[in-house]
C-alpha cells in the first residue's frame, strides 16, 4: 500500500524565464541586487496610441535543440513555457522518471491573446485562408500537447485556471495528483499569460492597472504595499516548479529543495475583481491548519502585493489579524512586476531561491510602507534563512490560495 | 497560369511548414504525407497555396490527391477560366 496521503510533497526541479532574465542564476542574481526590467512595452500589439508600462523579457532565445518546425509552430507563451519546463526537467533530472508517471498542469488561461489579435487583423477579410494550425493552437490546452509531445510526459497533462492565482492553483492540483497515486512527479507551471493592447486598456480602464501617477517614471510605477501606488504593473514571466512524492525522491536519492507543508483553496463566491478581507483571513487560517503549524513558527512572507490601492491595503489587515506582523516580508512583484497567470509560480521559484541563497531581496519603490510596523525588506538584500515561508495568490472571480513551504537546505 | 507555377507554389509552402526540407529536392511524384506532413501541416500546405492563388475553393474539392502532382492538378482543374 502507498503511503501518498499520509506525506507532504516536495519540489525538486524549478524552471523560470522572466523579464529579469532567462533562468534561475539570471533570476536570483536580479532578484537579489532589486533589479528590475520595468519600461514603455514595445512587443508588436502590445500599443495602440497609447503608453503602457511593464516589463518584458529581453533578448529571449530558443535553444537549438527545438526543431525549426517547433520554431514556426509556436507562439511566444509557447516557446517560454518550453525553455521554462527544459530548465525545471534538467534541474529535477527527471530523465531518470518513467515518463508514464510524470505529469504536468499548467496554470493560465488565455496565454496569447497578443498574438490571437494580430492574428484576426491579418485575416479580418480573408477569414476563408486562416491558417489551420489556428483550429488546435487558439486553445490553451494546445500547450499542454505542446510539452507533453516535446518531453515525452505520458502521465497526465491538462490546464487549470484561476486568473492570477492560476500558478499556484497549478501546485495545489500536482499534489493532488500526486497524493492520489496518478503519478510519481508532475510539473506545476505559471505560463506566460502574453496580454494585447486590448487587455491591457481592459485592465487601465477597470482600475487594476497603473500608473498614471508615475506615467513619465516607469521605473518608478511597481510599488507595492507603498503609500503612492496605483495598481499593478504587467511583467512577462512563466515559472515551472517539480512537485514529486518523497517516495520517489528517495528512491532518486535527490535533495529537494523544499517541503509543502500545506496548500488551501477558497472561494468568496464572487465574480467581480475586488478583494475580500474574510477570504483572505479565511485561506491564511485554512494553509497553516494543513501545515500544523502556528503564525510565529512562519518566519517569511511572501505576499500576493501586486501594487492594488485596495488589494494591498487588504492583504496587509488579513495578515495581520491572522497574527502574522513579524515574520519578513518582501514583494516580488515590485521586481517583476505582475505576471498574472505566472505570478503564483515565479514567487514560489523567489520563494525557493531565497531560501537557497540564504538571501531575502529588497521591495523596490518601498518607500513609505502603507503598515510599517511590518517587518519589510526595503532597500537592501538582507541574510536570512528562511526556516517556513507562507506564500498568497489571489485572483479576480473571488480566488484565494495559498502555501507553506519548508526549507530543506 | 500553368501547372508548373502551381507546382513551384506548392513547393514553396512545402518548405514554409516544413523547415527541415530545405535542402531535399521535392518531385511531383512525393506525398505530402511521405514527406513528413501531418494532418495539420498537409492542411496548411493546402491553405498557404490557396491564399497564394485567390483561391477560395471548397476544401473538398482537392481530396483524393495521393502526390504533389495529383493535387496541383485537382487545384488547377478549380482555376477560373479566363
Amino acid at each position: 500500500m502507498n503511503n501518498y496521503h499520509l506525506t507532504k510533497p516536495v519540489i525538486t526541479g524549478i524552471g523560470i524565464t522572466s523579464n529579469l532574465g532567462q533562468g534561475q542564476a539570471a533570476f536570483s542574481d536580479a532578484l537579489l541586487a532589486g533589479r528590475s526590467a520595468f519600461g514603455y512595452l514595445r512587443r508588436p500589439g502590445r500599443q495602440q496610441d497609447s503608453s503602457f508600462l511593464g516589463a518584458e523579457i529581453p533578448d529571449f532565445t530558443l535553444p537549438e535543440f527545438f526543431s525549426p518546425r517547433v520554431r514556426r509552430n509556436t507562439s511566444f507563451s509557447d516557446q517560454v513555457a518550453l525553455v521554462t519546463l527544459n530548465e525545471a526537467w534538467k534541474d529535477a533530472k527527471l530523465e531518470q522518471i518513467d515518463k508514464c508517471r510524470v505529469g504536468l498542469v499548467i496554470g493560465g488561461s488565455n496565454f496569447k491573446q497578443r498574438e490571437l489579435q494580430q492574428i484576426y487583423q491579418k485575416y479580418q477579410d480573408k477569414a476563408a485562408f486562416i491558417r489551420p494550425n489556428y483550429g488546435v493552437s487558439f486553445m490553451d490546452t494546445d500547450l499542454c500537447g505542446l510539452c507533453t509531445e516535446q518531453f515525452g510526459i505520458k502521465g497526465l497533462a491538462y490546464t487549470v485556471g484561476g486568473a492570477s492565482a492560476s500558478g499556484q492553483l497549478a501546485i495545489i492540483q500536482a499534489i493532488y495528483a500526486i497524493q492520489t497515486g496518478q503519478v510519481d512527479v508532475c510539473i506545476a507551471m505559471g505560463a506566460l499569460m502574453d496580454l494585447g493592447y486590448l487587455e491591457l486598456q481592459a485592465f487601465k480602464s477597470l482600475g487594476a492597472m497603473g500608473s498614471d501617477r508615475f506615467a513619465h517614471e516607469p521605473d518608478k510605477a511597481c510599488r507595492p504595499f507603498d503609500l503612492n501606488r496605483d495598481g499593478f504593473i504587467y511583467g512577462e514571466s512563466c515559472g515551472a516548479v517539480v512537485i514529486e512524492s518523497v517516495d520517489s525522491v528517495r528512491k532518486r536519492k535527490l535533495k529537494p529543495y523544499a517541503t509543502i507543508l500545506g496548500w488551501a483553496i477558497e472561494m468568496d463566491g464572487n465574480r467581480n475583481p475586488n478583494p475580500s478581507y474574510e477570504g483572505e483571513v479565511k485561506v491564511i487560517e485554512s494553509v497553516l491548519g494543513e501545515a500544523q503549524l502556528s503564525p510565529r513558527e512562519i518566519d517569511y512572507i511572501n505576499p500576493h502585493g501586486t501594487g492594488s490601492p485596495l488589494g494591498d491595503e487588504t492583504e496587509i489587515k488579513a495578515l495581520s489579524a491572522c497574527g502574522l506582523s513579524s515574520a519578513y516580508i518582501n514583494a516580488t512583484k515590485s521586481l517583476t512586476g505582475h505576471g498574472l497567470s505566472a505570478a503564483g509560480i515565479v514567487e514560489i521559484v523567489a520563494v525557493l531561491l531565497q531560501m537557497k541563497s540564504s538571501k531575502l531581496h529588497p521591495t523596490k519603490n518601498l518607500k513609505l510602507p502603507i503598515e510599517p510596523s511590518f517587518n519589510w525588506v526595503q532597500e537592501k538584500s538582507i541574510f536570512h534563512e528562511i526556516q517556513r515561508a507562507l506564500s498568497l495568490s489571489m485572483g479576480f472571480g473571488g480566488i484565494n490560495t495559498a502555501l507553506c513551504l519548508e526549507n530543506n537546505k | 497560369m500553368d501547372k508548373e507555377k502551381i507546382f513551384q507554389i506548392v513547393v514553396n509552402h512545402t518548405r514554409e511548414v516544413l523547415p527541415e526540407l530545405v535542402e531535399r529536392k521535392i518531385e511531383c511524384s512525393d506525398s505530402l504525407r511521405d514527406l513528413g506532413a501531418n494532418s495539420i501541416d498537409r492542411a496548411e500546405v493546402v491553405t498557404l497555396t490557396l491564399e497564394s492563388l485567390s483561391m477560395n475553393i471548397p476544401r473538398t474539392a482537392l481530396f483524393g490527391a495521393n502526390n504533389i502532382g495529383e493535387l496541383v492538378g485537382l487545384i488547377y482543374e478549380q482555376l477560373p477560366s479566363d
